[in-house]
């Protein structure tokens, strides 16, 4: 078979349109559905925390009701960020290189220890000061498997005086405030990894790691949000509308900060009209039109500007109901909007050639490693999660005693508001 | 002693599982971090050996001297001296092993490969249209590879 | 606040400590088995890394496209099917449209099967092409190499004797050095799962050997040489001399060692 003719054969075939560099013709593009999922899973991981502290560290009583939500929301996904990774590498079985033998010039190697960090001395150490008591009440009062389960945690500090739960307290706002930039650590490195790509023009920017952390703010909002309303809904429990309002309007807020740096992002860009604009310009209008400009900038970041926006303008002429449904549609919509940017960003950047001169196309398959199915899956299984985590933790058959120690968490007096 | 036990339990467990995990961290590190890790640089240095390790393909031009040495000065005396002699003859190792082994024919199109013209080889080539050059199939009624310019 | 100092708590501490005075000859024993693992391997002797520095250089004016050189690497280095450690580029820039008052008209590239088995004629009409020529790819040796940069374990690195080395013992199949390289060299191996690129032939010059693109090149296209042991009337010495040589994509910073030289601005 002569070389010669099957080489012309692959320069017709509709995979390719100009040039791409003999190395970037490949079937599948090499960071897949998996790099796409595992920054967003992260970012509402970040997102949900940040909510969570607006209660502890700028005292936001009215987000009370979803601080423990938020926290087991985030808890649920951090458990669940390293599976799309570990299924991505060649070889998982090396995975634990990346923290014995981390190359600190690389902003993956920070992955080990962010994540560890985080999890640990943040999330669990924090959700541990807030749930110690009620691990010592329930240790003594459910029996069985659950009844282990709370001693264990417990980790044998049994006690639930007076001057131990005011530093509970103290402790846990500590690991709050230093949780928030831990959270921006834990996104903005992600952002960083694209960012720092200085051979590819779509990712090689300043802006991307700041671009990441601020979806992931909005996504994880949206996702309290949606994960508040559909569980009231699933209890049959009134929402409480000032908690929600509030939610929103915070929502709101990240919302018009995340779209406006991005679109400084494009603007940017088309102004300083770089050598890789042409290409750049071409694969935002052909072939991210769906994802980008439908997708991402309009269903996901436009609309709910809007409807969000004229919310907090008309929040009084609209009924309870209506604003409900607003709400949830909008943090759908975000929640949508946010995979689709992450699709943009991490797909987008291997669909054009770094030799600036053509574009690739894809099949995405179904089956296999890097398919849709273990994707959607992995998407699905924090959720599932959640579910545990909700039963164990968060359900309303478990007593909580009113907490009346000054300076502590207060919970909300209305049964009703409480999950 | 006793101020450092008087702190809350809360404080003194956690500071103790902190302790155990970094504990088991420095452990694993020492003992599955490759041995060669970090002599030269931040890799395993054995890492050189393993890749020089592999064992060559082509034998390279100078290994064919010591036996077709009158060949070799021909070629290096004419316009093929810039070849090698794989390049024409193809991989040669098993021969230079065992003599026996017997390279296979050339053939014309080895001669066309690098000789027919394009738009995109540069002038200082010679360069044919195999066509209109030459109908038959053996460049060697012609010409002689080993010394272009002459005669056969 | 009774302290935890209890005979309850030292007795634990005790046990504590006798586990993992049993445990360390379990632990030797996992130590010396991780060590096989990473056993050394046979390799030229007397081969000292700090004692050379390689160079490969590039001259376009001399490459004729034969192809040759990718079929060299694919054989000597066992390269996958649709994956390349070396490249030929082919550039056909056309003439302007009469009056356009531009100096050239467009450029298009072309790299069938990385000029595996040479070029066929170009679809383009002869009297339309202004200027084409043919541009070697490889890897440009970056001091500055970004590959090595990103690498999160310490798998790619640049070796003491100039050469970005990829270890696929240690890899983990990541992909960030393919997406880092700018140059579009490296590739992920479908049997290893490693990432994969051309190692400049390493256990062909640590034995005298030339890397067997330079070997085979039949135009002296590939000009190669050690530039701490230069030989009698070395061809690198020679060509550096004589041209004007530049590296790819020198904006980037990645500070490419490799020299071509008769590049056009095309060339990216």
């Amino acid at each position: 078979m002569n070389p010669g003719i099957l080489g012309n054969a692959v320069e017709m075939l509709p995979q390719l349109q100009g040039y791409a560099y003999p190395n970037e013709r490949t079937l599948q593009p090499l960071w897949s559905v998996l790099i796409v999922v595992y920054p967003y899973i992260t970012g509402l991981v970040a997102g949900a925390f940040i909510m969570a502290s607006l209660v502890r560290v700028l005292n936001v009583k009215a987000l009370e009701p979803i601080y423990r939500l938020a926290l087991l929301t985030a808890l649920a996904f951090m458990l669940c960020a390293t599976l799309p990774l570990l299924f991505h590498l060649g070889h998982p079985e090396r995975c634990y290189e990346i923290i014995l033998t981390p190359h600190f010039t690389s902003p993956m190697a920070m992955f080990g220890f962010v994540y560890a960090w985080y999890l640990m001395a943040v999330l669990l150490l924090e959700l541990w000061f807030d749930y110690r008591r009620d691990f010592v009440e329930w240790s003594q009062t459910q029996s069985g498997l659950r009844g282990l389960l709370y001693r264990a945690f417990t980790l044998g500090v049994v006690d639930i005086s007076e001057p131990a739960l005011r530093l509970d307290a103290r402790l846990g706002r500590i690991i709050s405030i230093v949780g928030i930039p831990s959270a921006f650590l834990l996104h903005g490195y992600v952002g960083f990894i694209f960012g720092s790509i200085k051979a590819n023009p779509w990712w090689g920017n300043v802006l991307m790691p700041i671009i990441f952390i601020l979806s992931a703010v909005v996504s994880g909002m949206a996702l309290c949000v949606f994960a508040y309303l559909f569980l009231c809904w699933a209890r049959r429990v009134t929402a409480d509308m000032r908690c929600l309002d509030l939610m929103a309007a915070f929502l709101f807020y990240a919302l018009v900060m995340e779209a406006a740096i991005e679109g400084l992002d494009w603007l940017h860009r088309l102004y300083s009209a770089e050598e890789g604009i042409d290409v750049l310009r071409s694969l935002a209008a052909s072939k991210l039109f769906y994802t980008l400009l439908i997708g991402q900038a309009l269903m996901g970041t436009l609309v709910p500007l809007l409807l969000l926006g004229s919310l907090q303008l008309v929040r009084k002429w609209v009924s309870d109901l209506n604003r409900r449904r607003v709400y949830f549609s909008c943090s759908s919509l975000i929640l949508l909007g946010v995979l689709a940017m992450r699709w943009n960003v991490v797909i987008g950047g291997q669909l054009f050639s770094k030799s600036l001169r053509g574009f690739m196309s894809y099949k995405m398959e179904f089956a296999g490693h890097e398919g849709w199915w273990l994707s959607l899956a992995l998407l699905a299984l924090p959720f599932f999660i959640l579910t545990v985590l909700i039963k164990y933790f968060l359900a309303p058959d478990l007593p909580t005693i009113e907490n009346v120690v000054p300076g502590a968490m207060s919970r909300s007096h209305s049964p009703d508001a409480r999950l | 002693m006793k101020r450092l036990l008087k702190m809350p339990p809360q404080i003194t467990r956690l500071v103790l599982l902190t302790l155990v995990i970094v504990c088991i961290y420095f452990g694993a590190r020492h003992l599955l971090t490759p041995q060669s890790f970090g002599q030269y640089g931040h890799y395993r240095a054995n890492a050189l050996q393993e890749i020089a390790a592999r064992e060559p393909f082509w034998a390279g031009r100078n290994t064919c001297d010591a036996c077709h040495g009158e060949i070799v000065r021909k070629l290096a005396a004419a316009e093929h001296k810039g070849l090698s002699c794989e390049t024409c003859h193809g991989p040669s190792k098993a021969h230079v092993e065992n003599p026996e082994v017997k390279l296979p024919r050339l053939s014309y199109g080895q001669c066309v490969r690098c000789h027919e013209a394009s738009p995109s080889r540069p002038a200082w080539l010679h360069q044919i249209t195999p066509v209109k050059h030459y109908t038959g199939s053996v460049c060697t009624e012609c010409h002689v590879p080993h010394q272009p310019n002459e005669v056969p | 606040m009774t302290g935890s100092f209890t005979r309850r708590n030292a007795l634990k501490n005790l046990a504590g400590m006798a586990a993992g005075i049993l445990a360390l000859p379990a632990g030797r024993a996992c130590k010396a088995a991780v060590r096989n693992v990473f056993a050394i391997s046979q390799a030229p002797p007397g081969y000292d890394p700090f004692k050379h520095k390689w160079l490969m250089a590039l001259d376009v004016d001399r490459c004729i496209g034969c192809g040759l050189c990718v079929e060299a690497c694919k054989a000597e280095n066992s390269v996958p099917d649709n994956d390349f450690r070396t490249w030929i580029e082919r550039y056909v820039i056309t003439r302007p449209k009469a009056g356009s008052g531009e100096s050239r008209g467009d450029t298009f590239v072309d790299s069938p099967n990385g000029g595996m088995g040479g070029f066929k004629p170009s679809l383009i009409p002869r009297d339309d092409i202004l200027k084409s020529f043919f541009v070697p790819k490889l890897c440009n040796l970056c001091e500055n190499s970004p590959c090595s940069q990103v690498c999160p374990v310490g798998a790619t690195f640049e070796s003491p004797d100039g050469v970005v080395l990829v270890d696929k013992n240690y890899c983990i199949g990541c992909g960030f050095c393919i997406q880092a390289c700018p140059y579009g060299c490296r590739f992920m191996n479908p049997t290893t799962h490693t990432a994969d690129k051309c190692t400049l032939c390493y256990h062909r010059v640590t034995r005298g050997l030339r890397p067997a693109c330079v070997e085979i090149c039949p135009s002296q296209a590939r000009i190669f040489g050690d530039l701490n042991h230069p030989i009698h009337d070395d061809p690198l010495q020679r060509f550096i001399e004589n041209n004007k040589t530049q590296g790819l994509k020198a904006h980037l910073g990645t500070k490419p060692r490799v020299r071509y030289a008769g590049l056009d601005e095309e060339v990216r």
